[in-house]
């Protein structure tokens, strides 16, 4: 018995208690010391990281034949930790204060740490997937799991998870097609014996795979244009479970994608593909496809007035990101890629943390309906600082470093257009996390916050520990990208050359602790110039005067309400909700065929179809 | 061997004689009718289990093709031992005034039997029509208006169907001039020509009333919406698999690799389209079921269209699948309202019913790693497998009803889960003590999936093995010369 049964019968343990003690008030406790323990033992894996060789669970079965067995190397280690990391911390969140009020609220804190131990425990088993048959149950398993997390709220929250469940379907038979029909050519559902004929492949047969994978697995990412599910599943979720999904549910999309396109059909097949007619390559459509999930979502997430789904957006945007670096053959850009999977799942758990706990002081998430908390809540908005300031992508956080990694990668292999889409994103990303934290935590204080505290140690403690892991990381990116480079190596892609403070490698260098030397350095000048000045009094937040006149807080002069109207001006007719209209019409068009199907059924005798078909099929055979 | 005619004349002797029984003794004509498929059971058993290959009997000493002859093979012991089993489960214990009811489900226990061990074609027909008047009574059973109507529509349709398919067993008498199933194996070059394929298409039409096969199944909605739940599990889960299986049979042996096999995969996919996308709409339980069960049919009908050991494995596994799941939701739903709004929340006060409810719907979408998606893939498998364009068309098809099966199922799930907003407490009434066996049956195949697999394989390969079965009747394989010798014995018939 090694540490990965260990992880896995613990894992499985672990949903099977909670989903007994879901009824006891310390369930939540329970839960995070159980979660605290697979990570103890993740840890006793960690040697994976640093270059040794993969762990085979020591028990495998075998159905129908094909044999079904489980392994981890450093990519599923890499994987691994961010799921095990964001759930206990969402876990920890959720088994205080937080968990108590939502108890109050007429939710069920039990069963929503049953249900993140049950996403947990599936998200394990399709990283430590060994084969095709025991990956394609893994990811099965993944998102009917998050199909519990998603509808826990009820209501609204029931009808988005049934849109995802229909989109997570659809992808579901498109991998499973791709899974079969790999079985029809080699026999087994074994990695290397589908590595062994992928170059003997036809290009037809490359672009199939390629796009029954992407779009399978693409899905689940929210990849343009299958998207839609997603912002709205996600922000329906109850707080802790919504960070939990958000950082790292979308990326098992990511994962699948990288082991069968990348690792196993290979990068080099899909550039050698010409579309015809143009001038890109299969690689090139899947890029754009990328940019286009990077700028959209998040022009999209610019003009959210709900907390939640301006992060929910997000999300979907960053995975473009992530999947256009590892779309790169440069070991920059893949570097990038899987490392921005780690930032941006460190940040994106704290920002929904961070809006769960203004849900849980103010019961709003609404960012017409909040301002000003600033002083009320200090610590919170420092924590979203540091996180937009990561998921913007600015140093020094951690967020930085992969998008630099990204940037630097698509200049090298001279993609100009594409680095000009990802800076757009980018843009968009800024002006939004802008209005994310303007509209919560800066401007007038509403009166009906004037009471309001910051929240409890157990809500603050996760909260704290992932925004140093964001600043920590942002430092000594070196520490990460030691294991995103072992994950390169266990996908057989080029491995990046890093030091500890960043990278050093021909096609670029990054320095990240000499950067925020500098950076830290010119605020200690800029502090030593503000404090040395002339004495500052402090007035109270309500304590307002404009053109010589006192404001009273019935004033609201606090501008949120259709924040970016400059730009919506000239921006603002390009936002024609086509895919939402694409969603539509496709449903009404279901709706009609199976209202036809049913006008069939009940408007004719039956005795008629019969005397039809006969007739029919004898025209058929005598025809 | 020769004891399995029992499974026959024991039910239908039975059956005759229960309102006498009933008139002398209450208790005794309870306990006649669940000992009798207990015998049925037993006995079926025991031949599965001494099987080693498989034997033909012929009745009355008259050696085939002249005599009535069953065929023994592990496919047709393994229905007779489900029939029995089914039926025991959906016996109706707790009612009183069930004579006719118990009758009449005896009856259908030896037609159905019979159907699943007939070797020839004349018997197959018998049978059938058996099992057609037997339905009738079932569907009309709980004697209310709407079931009369139900049941009369039902019988209209049926008897049309008959009518067909006795029109296409005299073409394929007129052809070959026999009826004996391993007699037409050998001599059918005869039948691979419009008429014979004419013959065929009437029977697949005929038969395919009770299999609800599209276009013919306007009276699956209706009857399964106003009969008893018994009657909707038994229709669906057992008579529609028995109907396919005597279409099977007859493609299997009389048409192998002719165009025959097309027409199973066009009706299939029609009624994957036409059952799904019913279902996607209705807002009744029951009829979301039933409609849902033509779909199932379709994708059976599909995996039987695929030629070879991979379509009669896919088929098999999905048939048995359907009928452990589809019987068990009808049940489980049995008094649930009606209306799939008014489910709202009922997971709360009835957690285990909602509980079976999601496992079975799971399985019958076919989620890994549950029993419903081992057969799935064995029925993509086969399809990718045939590299067609119209197999992949088909598989197209396949994709899309699983999206829109997910789709209403879940629909309901969630609808169980949502939190009411009612102050009335909604507890559904199901009988969860059977269900749960259910749920047992279909676990316990993903536990045994391993074992189970290579024998229903093994189950597979036997049956689609053609020279086997003539063989087995004949003792002589399927050549061209002995065909010309089969040809002088059909001049001394």
């Amino acid at each position: 018995m090694n540490f990965l049964d260990g992880l896995l019968i613990l894992s499985l343990l672990s949903v099977i208690v909670t989903g007994f003690a879901q009824k006891l008030r310390s369930a939540g406790w329970l839960s995070s010391v159980l979660l605290g323990l697979q990570c103890l033992l993740l840890m006793g894996m960690a040697g994976l990281a640093y270059g040794s060789p993969a762990v085979s669970s020591s028990f495998s079965v075998s159905v129908l034949g094909q044999p079904l067995h489980w392994q981890f190397n450093a990519l599923s280690w890499f994987f691994a930790l961010i799921t095990l990391a964001s759930a206990l911390a969402s876990s920890v969140y959720a088994a205080g204060a937080w968990g108590e009020d939502y108890r109050l609220q007429g939710g069920n804190p039990g069963l929503l740490q049953f249900a993140l131990n049950l996403n947990v425990f599936a998200m394990l088993l399709l990283l430590a997937s060994g084969d095709l048959l025991s990956l394609f149950v893994g990811w099965e398993l993944v998102s009917w799991a998050s199909l519990l997390m998603m509808v826990l709220a009820g209501g609204a929250a029931g009808r988005f998870g049934l849109r995802y469940i229909v989109y997570a379907t659809a992808g579901a038979m498109a991998v499973m097609t791709g899974l079969v029909m790999i079985f029809q050519l080699t026999g087994s559902f074994q990695f290397a014996d589908f590595a062994a004929i992928a170059p003997s492949l036809s290009n037809a047969q490359v672009v199939t795979f390629t796009l029954l994978f992407v779009f399978g697995f693409g899905v689940k990412m929210g990849l343009l244009p299958f998207h839609l599910w997603q912002a709205d599943a996600y922000a329906e979720t109850p707080g802790p479970g919504a960070a939990f999904l958000g950082a790292i549910s979308s990326r098992m999309g990511l994962f699948a994608m990288l082991i069968l396109v990348i690792q196993l059909i290979g990068l080099g097949r899909l550039i050698n593909i010409e579309v015809p007619y143009s001038f890109f390559s299969l690689r090139d459509v899947l890029m754009w496809v990328a940019a286009f999930t990077i700028i959209f979502p998040t022009f999209t997430a610019m003009r959210q007035n709900d907390a939640r789904l301006l992060l929910a957006w997000h999300g979907i945007g960053q995975g473009g990101y992530m999947l256009m670096g590892l779309l790169m053959v440069n070991p920059l850009g893949s570097a990038g890629g899987l490392m921005h999977v780690f930032n941006y799942a460190s940040y994106q758990a704290v920002l929904f943390l961070v809006v769960t706990a203004v849900i849980y002081r103010t019961r709003t998430a609404d960012l017409n309906q909040l301002g000003g908390l600033v002083t009320r809540m200090p610590l919170s908005f420092l924590m979203m600082l540091i996180c937009i300031i990561g998921l913007a992508g600015i140093p020094p956080m951690n967020g930085f470093v992969s998008k630099w990694l990204i940037y630097r990668s698509l200049i090298v292999e001279g993609m100009p257009l594409l680095f000009v889409a990802s800076v757009v994103g980018t843009l968009g990303t800024i002006l939004s996390v802008y209005k994310l934290i303007h509209n919560t935590f800066l401007g007038q204080l509403r009166l009906e916050h004037e009471q309001i505290r910051e929240v409890p140690w157990s809500m603050m403690i996760p909260m704290l520990i992932l925004s140093a892991v964001v600043f920590i990381t942002g430092f000594l990116p070196g520490i990460v990208l030691d294991w995103v480079a072992s994950a390169q190596a266990a996908l057989g892609i080029p491995v990046l050359e890093h030091t500890l403070g960043g990278v050093e490698s021909p096609s670029g260098n990054l320095d990240m602790i000499w950067i925020c030397s500098v950076l830290f350095g010119g605020f200690a000048v800029g502090a030593l110039v503000f404090y040395s000045g002339n004495k500052s009094r402090r007035v109270h937040q309500l304590d307002n005067y404009a053109g010589g006149h006192f404001l009273t807080a019935d004033d609201r002069y606090h501008y949120s309400n259709n924040f970016y109207a400059g730009l919506m001006h000239h921006i603002g007719h390009w936002y024609r909700g086509t895919f939402q209209w694409l969603e539509s019409s496709l449903g009404s068009a279901i709706s009609l065929l199976s209202a036809a199907t049913q006008m069939l059924f009940n408007s004719f005798h039956p005795a008629l179809f019969l005397l039809l078909a006969a007739t029919l099929s004898l025209l058929f055979f005598a025809g | 061997m020769n004891s399995i005619v029992l499974n026959i004349a024991l039910p239908l002797l039975v059956a005759f004689l229960l309102p006498l029984i009933h008139a002398s003794s209450r208790i005794a004509a309870r306990i006649t009718g669940p000992l009798v498929l207990m015998v049925m059971m037993w006995s079926a058993v025991i031949v599965f289990k001494a099987l080693e290959y498989p034997v033909s009997i012929a009745l009355g000493g008259f050696l085939p093709p002249v005599g009535v002859s069953f065929h023994l093979d592990q496919l047709a012991l393994l229905m007779a031992t489900i029939i029995p089993l089914l039926m025991l489960l959906l016996w109706p214990y707790q009612y009183e005034q069930n004579l006719r009811e118990q009758t009449v489900l005896l009856l259908l226990a030896a037609a159905s039997s019979g159907l699943a061990l007939s070797g020839d074609l004349f018997n197959i027909y018998v049978f059938y029509e058996l099992i057609s008047v037997a339905s009738f009574g079932l569907a009309a059973a709980n004697r209310q208006a709407s079931s009369f109507a139900a049941a009369f529509r039902y019988l209209l349709i049926s008897g049309l169907g008959t009518v067909l398919a006795l029109t296409g067993i005299a073409l394929i008498y007129t052809q070959t001039g026999t009826l004996n199933l391993a007699q037409l194996g050998l001599l059918s070059s005869r039948l691979d020509n419009p008429l014979g394929l004419s013959a065929f298409a009437l029977i697949l039409l005929g038969i395919g009333v009770k299999a609800e096969i599209f276009p013919l199944n306007g009276w699956v909605a209706e009857v399964y919406s106003t009969a008893s739940t018994r009657t909707s599990a038994l229709l669906a889960g057992l008579v529609s698999k028995l109907a396919v299986l005597a279409i099977v049979r007859i493609l299997v042996v009389a048409y192998d690799d002719s165009e025959a096999g097309l027409m199973l995969l066009v009706f299939g996919v029609l009624g994957i389209i036409w059952g799904e996308f019913s279902a996607w709409r209705a807002q009744d339980l029951k009829r979301m079921f039933a409609y849902s069960s033509i779909g199932q049919l379709g994708m059976i009908l599909l995996a039987f269209s695929i030629p070879g050991e991979a379509g009669m494995f896919a088929g098999i596994a999905m048939m048995l699948h359907h009928l452990v799941v589809k019987p068990a939701l009808f049940l489980l739903t049995e008094k649930w309202n009606h209306g799939t709004d008014s489910l709202r929340g009922a997971a709360r006060l009835s957690p285990l019913a909602a509980a079976l409810f999601v496992l079975f719907a799971l399985s019958l979408i076919g989620v890994p790693p549950l029993p419903g998606f081992w057969a799935k893939m064995l029925l993509m498998s086969g399809l990718v497998g045939m590299d067609t364009s119209v197999y992949y068309i088909a598989l197209a098809v396949l994709m899309i009803a699983t999206v829109v099966e997910a789709q209403y199922l879940i629909r309901i799930a969630v609808t169980l889960y949502s939190a009411s907003d009612r102050s009335s407490e909604l507890r559904l009434a199901s009988n969860t003590g059977v269900m749960s066996l259910f749920a047992v049956v279909l676990l316990s195949a993903l536990l045994t999936l391993t074992p189970l697999g290579s024998k229903l394989y093994h189950i597979a390969a036997e049956s689609s093995n053609r020279a086997l079965y003539i063989r087995t009747t004949f003792n002589v394989n399927p050549t061209p010369v002995l065909e010309h010798k089969n040809a002088t014995q059909e001049a001394s018939l």
